[in-house]
């Protein structure tokens, strides 16, 4: 056979496969998604099984990839530049949202989806992935900080887990369970770990006492007396109380971190309601017996009882085929913020819901094996009393990139003044071109 | 199948056969490579570094406004300086350390030294992502390299990985391990140029060997040594992945590995400001230009060659 016969065959093959393939993908509209944490592309997956389920006349195929964290923002950020290669959606992180709002925004308006649920979601869930008054993103979970307990170290220092209620009672039973055990002078277990190259341990004692980044009015607040108070709380757990140490490798996600908390060198620590994920996925399960998730100190009563962080918003970017836009938007409500989906957001995803009314379902009263056996929902539950909204602006990004390069590695390892640590913060953005 | 690669001479047309064409149709893949993903990129942050780049929209000419920019960024002559050290760090040891390496491996007096350059030579070749990870390890508190100084030399354990001062002396140490086989291999090229009969005749002198290596071996290695010195130079102020491995996008504690292409990848993306980017861009080449330019005087390549 000549090989112009052969490479027309094959020609012929293909065309004719491709065809074939064609007629198949014709049943189920594609939606291509772009995720950094590969639960949420099995999130979305399972959540287009129960679209087709309810709606087998518009069937849906979710095609996710998963990327690493940095990778897939700069990817995305590249291809909406240039006008090709995006997904037809994507997740963006809370920290990253706001370098994608500048300059003429690439993401489609979701406000017509989102009004159908609009009174049943906690508002300021929307607020970080909101520009020029459009909801571009649609979170996962509420992201409700918790405490975690490691309730063997307690136990052995005599301390009852459950009677820790104010920031001071957890710095009175810090000063019980930090401790030399094997008597060479220096300390071997500390009552918490702190982040230096991240942003949770800062930003949860800061909006908890009423400051934060941004204003519900979208000014810069860097410098109130309130963020000032919360940072000098968190140097002096470190610094004068001595129940704190720096997390190893800088923050609560990197492995030598793991390594102290499975090895019992850390007892507690405060991060959100997502890093229960973790226990299982970066830990083994190693802590199943003692691992317990308890309600946010407060620093007064009636006070603020947690706040929320990270977050992650999946958006759908211009780029998608315009006769698939509609039924993208309506799945993406569907997924995240029905009532149904929101009980699954727990009990398949392991996160908090962001709408209130599912959080009286017995259907989240589940059990956790890697909790020690507890029902983790009533404790997430117990802390949602006053949650101190967080705001975002388009300087949110810098303003955590200034906190985990030089703020906080200033605050607590130079032992620089808080509010000269917030000083310097706010002349690096006015030199960036934010005006406050 | 070999037929059809002899394809007749009348079915390419004359114009490809003149001697002076000739050339440029063997380097034309090459060339087509070189000019869409080096040299356009080149001309388009050029362009870019006059124009305000932010975000996604039309761009308008600003002059020298992003430059400006650059100047007052509080980061900038922290990036300019943290480069600058490690740059001069890698000098330090990646001049001296594969020199010495590669004239042991050449004298003839280690055993099984193919398999020691192999061995050498391997960290070039590896993923870096992989190795990010493990030098992670190696570096953490109770990691290898810790144990490996308390117990030789009974040091206390430093925190490598959470400590400011000790970022560029961790940056450094991946550099050596990276590019020492490497350098090894230039300096090899340059031992195997040096006519034997000159050390034979300095024995016969009765010189020893180490002023053979003083007034033989180091004056003829002059060229190699300016062709490291150079490339190093020039991949020292480009440093940008073994940081962004290492800490994971970030530029380690209080800043303290920020280089300045982590820098103009920040601005880049994370304030999505690519005008001002490129204007740091412009200007790390100028600095790598004329450090290029100094060692070619100062070396008398350009001009006299002695």
């Amino acid at each position: 056979m000549s090989r112009t016969k052969i490479f027309t065959l094959l020609l012929v093959a293909a065309i004719g496969f491709s065809a074939f393939g064609m007629t198949l993908a014709q049943d189920a509209t594609e939606l291509s998604l772009w995720v950094f944490v590969d639960r949420h592309g099995l999130y979305m997956q399972n959540a287009a099984d129960r679209w087709n389920e309810a709606h087998p006349d518009r069937p849906i195929e979710i095609v996710y990839e998963q990327i690493d964290y940095t990778q897939m923002h700069d990817n995305l950020l590249a291809s909406l530049l240039v006008g090709m290669g995006a997904p037809d959606l994507a997740d963006v992180e809370i920290k990253k949202f706001a370098t994608f709002t500048k300059g003429d925004i690439q993401f489609l308006p979701l406000n017509e989806v989102i009004d159908e649920y609009r009174a049943d979601i906690i508002e300021s869930r929307l607020a970080p992935y909101t520009a020029n008054g459009n909801n571009y993103g649609i979170d996962y979970h509420l992201g409700a900080f918790v405490m975690y307990y490691n309730t063997g170290i307690l136990e052995e220092a005599g301390v009852d887990v459950d009677s820790i209620k104010t920031w001071d009672d957890y710095i009175e039973a810090g000063l019980k369970v930090t401790r030399d055990t094997d008597g060479d002078g220096e300390i071997d277990v500390y009552m918490a770990s702190v982040e230096v190259t991240d942003i949770f341990s800062a930003y949860a004692l800061m909006l908890m006492n009423g400051g934060g980044t941004y204003n519900a009015d979208g000014e810069i607040i860097l410098e109130s007396e309130a963020n000032v108070e919360a940072l000098q709380y968190l140097q002096d757990m470190v610094h004068v109380h001595g129940i704190a140490r720096p997390a190893s490798g800088g923050g609560h996600h990197s492995p030598d971190h793991f390594i102290d908390l499975v090895e019992g060198r850390i007892a507690s620590l405060w991060m959100p309601q997502w890093y229960m994920t973790r226990y299982p996925d970066n830990m083994s399960s190693e802590l199943a017996d003692v691992a317990v998730v308890r309600p946010m100190p407060v620093f007064e009563e009636g006070g603020y009882t947690t706040t929320m962080g990270g977050g992650t918003g999946t958006a759908i970017t211009n780029q998608i085929d315009p006769d698939k836009i509609a039924l993208a938007a309506e799945f993406l409500a569907f997924a995240k913020l029905t009532y149904d989906a929101n009980v699954l957001l727990w009990t398949d995803l392991g996160f908090d819901p962001m709408r209130l009314d599912v959080y009286d379902d017995d259907a989240l009263l589940i059990t956790m094996d890697d909790f020690s056996g507890e029902m983790p929902f009533i404790h997430i539950k117990a802390g949602l009393g006053n949650v101190a909204p967080e705001y975002t602006g388009p300087f949110y990004p810098e303003i955590a990139t200034i906190f985990q390069t030089t703020g906080l590695y200033d605050l607590i390892e130079n032992q620089m003044d808080p509010a000269e640590v917030l000083a310097n913060a706010a002349e690096e953005l006015r030199a960036m071109g934010a005006e406050f | 199948m070999l037929n059809s690669l002899r394809m007749p001479r009348r079915l390419i047309p004359g114009f490809f056969h003149h001697k002076k064409v000739v050339p440029f149709v063997f380097l034309a893949p090459f060339l087509t490579v070189f000019l869409i993903f080096k040299v356009y990129p080149v001309i388009l942050a050029i362009i870019m570094s006059f124009q305000n780049f932010q975000g996604v929209k039309s761009q308008d000419w600003v002059g020298l406004s992003n430059y400006e920019n650059v100047f007052e960024l509080v980061r900038f002559s922290q990036a300019l300086t943290n480069t600058t050290v490690y740059t001069i760090g890698t000098l330090l040891v990646l001049i001296p350390l594969p020199l010495v390496l590669a004239v042991l491996l050449d004298s003839g007096r280690v055993v099984a030294s193919t398999v020691f350059r192999v061995l050498i030579f391997l960290p070039a070749l590896t993923s870096l992502v992989v190795a990010g990870t493990v030098f992670r390890l190696i570096l953490a508190k109770d990691g290898f390299l810790n144990l490996f100084l308390e117990g030789t030399l009974g040091l206390d354990r430093l925190r490598w990985l959470e400590v400011s001062e000790l970022a560029l002396p961790s940056l450094i140490l991946i550099a050596t391990w990276r590019w020492t086989g490497m350098n090894i291999l230039y300096f090899n090229s340059g031992l195997v140029n040096i006519p034997q009969e000159l050390y034979e005749s300095a024995a016969i002198d009765g010189a020893s060997p180490w002023k053979m290596f003083l007034s033989i071996t180091l004056p003829m290695l002059r060229p190699t040594t300016f062709f490291v010195v150079v490339l190093s130079i020039i991949g020292g102020y480009q440093v940008f992945v073994e940081p962004f491995i290492l800490y994971a996008g970030g530029a380690g504690p209080g800043d303290g590995g920020l280089t300045l292409a982590l820098l103009i990848y920040r601005t880049a993306f994370t304030s999505f400001n690519f005008g001002t980017a490129a204007a740091m861009g412009v200007i790390l080449a100028l600095i790598i230009f004329v450090f290029s330019l100094i060692q070619f005087r100062f070396f008398g390549v350009l001009g006299r060659e002695d």
